[in-house]
């Protein structure tokens, strides 16, 4: 039965191979779509690692015209800061000023907690740091935080500690990792109180107060929110009363409000700030509102993305039920002799199902082929074979349906052909 | 003749009413799907008001601090293109804009938030805005650090509810500024005219600025003609090989002087090192994704085509066993299918237009003003032509050699 399906579709070859190609297309795109919907789903599900509700996130900058956003700054992780500057004695000032603002604003009788962070969630901030362990190239995401950032943040700390005074006199760096670092670089041992050695030693070198020893491990922090990829992370502490110069800074100010507080508070506690430091600028949101406005930037892309191709597929879907109805009119004559023959109407519905079932088959293989490159490859490393196999399975089944439900009407059409009308022109 | 084409070409596209509507439908959205995407990169890219001059125009739009295993990239320091990039031969103008900073202001206990743009004089002469109210901001307002600003409709309806705004002044970031001029709305995409609030460089809360090789700027350069391109990119980068760095982390710097195009591709192009910008491999990207796209409406049309005109085989041996010659045919075929994509054509543009005109009015990219691109609107029509054409002329040359008897008895295969 199949072997004859295949002769069949092979008699047909010149006008099959474009539907085959057609299918092939539309299965690529119906995968490309559905690998980004489900790379954000299985993101989705995933521990986020901080709280959104009751935070604001004050961004607090020095210059009014040295502008904070879009700023890349790229690492090895030799030097601690987010970018070297040569005034160090601004920045010195600067963090002396932004621990005075932190006090002035745990004054304010809706302020719960209140810490300072170099890059807090959703702000579009990236710190970035590469370095290599024992031959092996990792990445890590990076941020800084004073000691009462985990409990403002709601960080739940897995293992060890958050930063405390006991850092203060440490023969170190004290970093707290999240999870998968710590998994991906001592899988075996208690990461904490390891040291984390670097092959090529900058500045650590130099001064063993520059190697890295994990304190305490978080569970996560995704900084870019719901549907980003869970990343490697590493915490550098802020001290506000540090003297050195080349030490992480913190920008941003996060406060945990009591419950109940308005937005009402966001103009007092800008007004507090503008007050303590009238050359800075200040700009303060919510998390939840900032986090409703990256959302939304998130999925504008895979919104775009599925109105294109669910119209491409319309229009796939309407193109091929019309060329399959046009060839089974043609093949009047044929359905006519084997219903002659004594086939039933079922026998020839599931013969021309089964030659689009062939096609699609043909198709779907060539395609598949294709598409295992990616995760072969590691095209996009962020995106998992697991969600590459869902995504494929999501889009086999789609292509499937859609191709058979358009050779249902014309099968149908043909299966209730009378031979004596198709032949009588014989 | 070619009116009798034309008569029976129109009863064609009626006589199978459900695939006319599957071609339409194909080339109508293909045509939408690519004039938006044109139209959003013409909204980024394509010189538009008030950045009418871009043909003469360069920019400094991005630097780079290399240093060992570390570099720093960000829009240019005030430091940077103050030392370096004024009085470079071929430069008519030269002017100096900071990046839009989001700044607040609590006019009656309701937050609004502007784009705080600071710039120079030469801003307003390089650019070419139309003022509603008012005018720009001069030198010497710059030189006093006058607290004046320009700003745009948005803002004056947000602050004095739509009248007129000159003479009136407006607290942004806890500083007042009076209003002495007010122009329209710049699509927030262009990075380098947007701004709801444009003041003077100098009214800077400090003039730290000033000492900052990075971050926070972007410097104009108005050449007298294009021809003087490459003089001002060599000359801008000898002097920045020359330049001092101010740390000893850091080795070398670069600021390359170049269109905003460039500047986009060297941003998502450049490697670590990599100093050059590659435009063309931008283009490559834009004109595969845009080729990618189209195949599949493409694929879809030739296989409709061949289907339909190998229904009309009885048709054509009619017409074969009448002495219609295969060219007579394969004319008729083409007056078809040209009728049928300048059809699908005419309404693609107008889906076009009103998609677009539904983006314009809702909030998803403020000051959105996009506008259809009639080249690209002409390149999609052509492909679409072109796919009609080798759809529709492969099969009928095929069927207009085909023996009359045999066409007749319907051989399709």
């Amino acid at each position: 039965m199949i072997r004859h399906l295949f002769t069949l579709v092979w008699n047909r070859k010149r006008s099959n191979l474009l539907i085959a190609v057609e299918v092939l297309l539309s299965f690529i795109v119906l995968s490309a779509v559905t690998t980004f919907a489900v790379f954000y789903a299985d993101n989705y599900r995933k521990p986020l690692g901080f709280d959104v509700d009751r935070i604001w996130v004050i961004s607090a900058e020095a210059h009014a015209s040295a502008g904070r956003t879009s700023m890349t700054v790229e690492s090895d992780g030799s030097d601690k800061a987010a970018a070297a500057t040569q005034a160090d004695r601004e920045r010195i000032d600067r963090r002396a000023m932004m621990a005075q603002l932190l006090l002035a604003l745990r004054d304010l009788p809706e302020v719960e907690s209140v810490a300072a962070a170099a890059v807090t969630p959703y702000g579009g901030n990236t710190w970035t740091s590469d370095i290599e362990i024992g031959g092996r190239h990792h990445r890590f995401g990076m941020s800084a935080g004073t000691d009462d950032f985990a409990r403002t943040m709601g960080l739940e700390m897995l293992r060890g500690r958050w930063f405390t005074r006991e850092d203060d006199g440490s023969a170190w760096r004290p970093v707290v990792v999240n999870e998968r670092v710590a998994r991906e670089l001592f899988p075996a041992k208690d990461p904490v109180g390891q040291f984390i050695v670097e092959d090529r030693q900058g500045h650590a070198a130099a001064n063993p107060a520059d190697r890295m020893r994990i304190v305490g491990v978080i569970r996560e922090y995704r900084k870019d929110g719901e549907y980003a990829a869970p990343e490697n992370f590493v915490f550098d502490r802020v001290r506000l009363d540090d003297t050195r110069a080349d030490v992480a800074d913190a920008r941003d100010i996060v406060i945990r409000v009591r419950p109940g507080t308005t937005a009402a508070f966001e103009e007092r506690a800008v007004a507090v700030l503008r007050n303590a430091a009238p050359e800075w600028t200040f700009q303060a949101e919510a998390l939840s509102q900032s986090r409703d406005t990256a959302l939304q930037y998130w999925l504008a892309p895979l919104t775009a993305a599925a109105v294109v191709s669910l119209f491409l597929l319309v229009m796939v879907a309407m193109g091929l039920s019309g060329v399959l109805w046009l060839h089974v009119t043609q093949r009047t004559r044929e359905v006519g002799l084997r219903r002659a023959k004594g086939a039933t109407a079922v026998d020839i519905r599931r013969q021309l199902v089964g030659e689009v079932v062939v096609l699609t088959a043909i198709a779907t293989t060539v395609g598949l082929a294709i598409l295992v490159q990616f995760p072969i490859l590691e095209v996009f490393s962020a995106v998992s074979p697991f969600v590459y196999g869902v995504s494929l399975a999501i889009s086999l089944v789609c292509i499937y349906a859609l191709t058979m439900a358009c050779a249902w009407t014309p099968a149908r059409m043909a299966s209730v052909i009378q031979p004596a009308d198709a032949l009588r022109y014989e | 003749m070619l009116r009798s084409y034309l008569k029976l070409a129109w009863r064609v596209l009626w006589r199978r009413t459900f695939f006319t509507v599957i071609s339409l439908f194909g080339i109508c959205f293909t045509l939408v799907v690519l004039m938006v995407a044109t139209a959003v990169l013409d909204h980024i890219f394509a010189p538009i008001a008030p950045e009418v001059r871009q043909a003469r125009t360069l920019g400094i739009y991005r630097a780079r601090m290399i240093g060992d295993h570390r570099s720093q990239t960000s829009m240019p320091g005030y430091q940077l293109l103050d030392t370096y990039a004024r009085n470079l031969p071929g430069v008519e103008r030269m002017g100096v804009y900071s990046m839009a900073q989001t700044v607040y202001s609590y006019p009656s206990g309701q937050r609004i938030t502007s784009l705080l743009k600071r710039t120079d004089a030469e801003f307003w002469r390089i650019l070419d805005f139309t003022f509603l109210e008012g005018g720009p901001f001069t030198d010497q307002d710059v030189a006093n650090s006058a607290f004046v600003a320009v700003i745009n409709q948005t803002t004056r309806d947000r602050f004095f509810g739509g009248s007129p705004a000159v003479g009136r002044t407006l607290e942004a970031d806890g500083q007042r500024f009076r209003v002495i001029g007010v122009v329209p709305d710049v699509p927030i995409l262009r990075l380098v005219g947007n701004g709801d609030i444009y003041a003077p460089i100098t009214t800077a809360k400090t003039d730290g600025y000033r000492r900052q090789l990075m971050s926070g700027f972007g410097g104009l350069l108005l050449a007298k003609s294009p021809a003087d391109f490459p003089g001002i990119k060599a000359e801008l980068e000898t002097r920045i090989r020359a330049a001092q760095l101010p740390d000893k982390q850091w080795q070398r710097l670069f600021a390359p002087a170049e269109t905003f195009f460039e500047s986009i591709a060297g941003n998502l192009f450049g490697g670590r090192e990599e100093e050059r910008s590659h435009p063309e491999r931008l283009w490559a990207v834009i004109v595969t994704a845009m080729l990618l796209f189209s195949l599949l409406p493409a694929v879809n049309l030739v296989n409709l085509n061949m289907s339909r005109i190998m229904e009309r085989a009885s048709e054509i041996g009619v017409r074969k066993a009448f002495g219609a010659s295969s060219h007579t045919l394969i004319g008729q075929f083409i007056v078809e299918n040209l009728v049928l994509t300048l059809v699908g054509g005419a309404a693609g543009f107008g889906l076009s237009a009103l998609v677009l005109r539904a983006l314009n009015t809702s909030s998803l990219i403020p000051h959105a003003h996009f506008t259809i691109n009639i080249r690209v609107f002409l390149y999609g029509l052509g492909l679409a032509v072109f796919f009609g054409l080798l759809s529709g002329v492969y099969p009928a040359w095929r069927m207009s050699r085909l023996h009359p008897v045999q066409a007749l008895k319907g051989a399709s295969r």
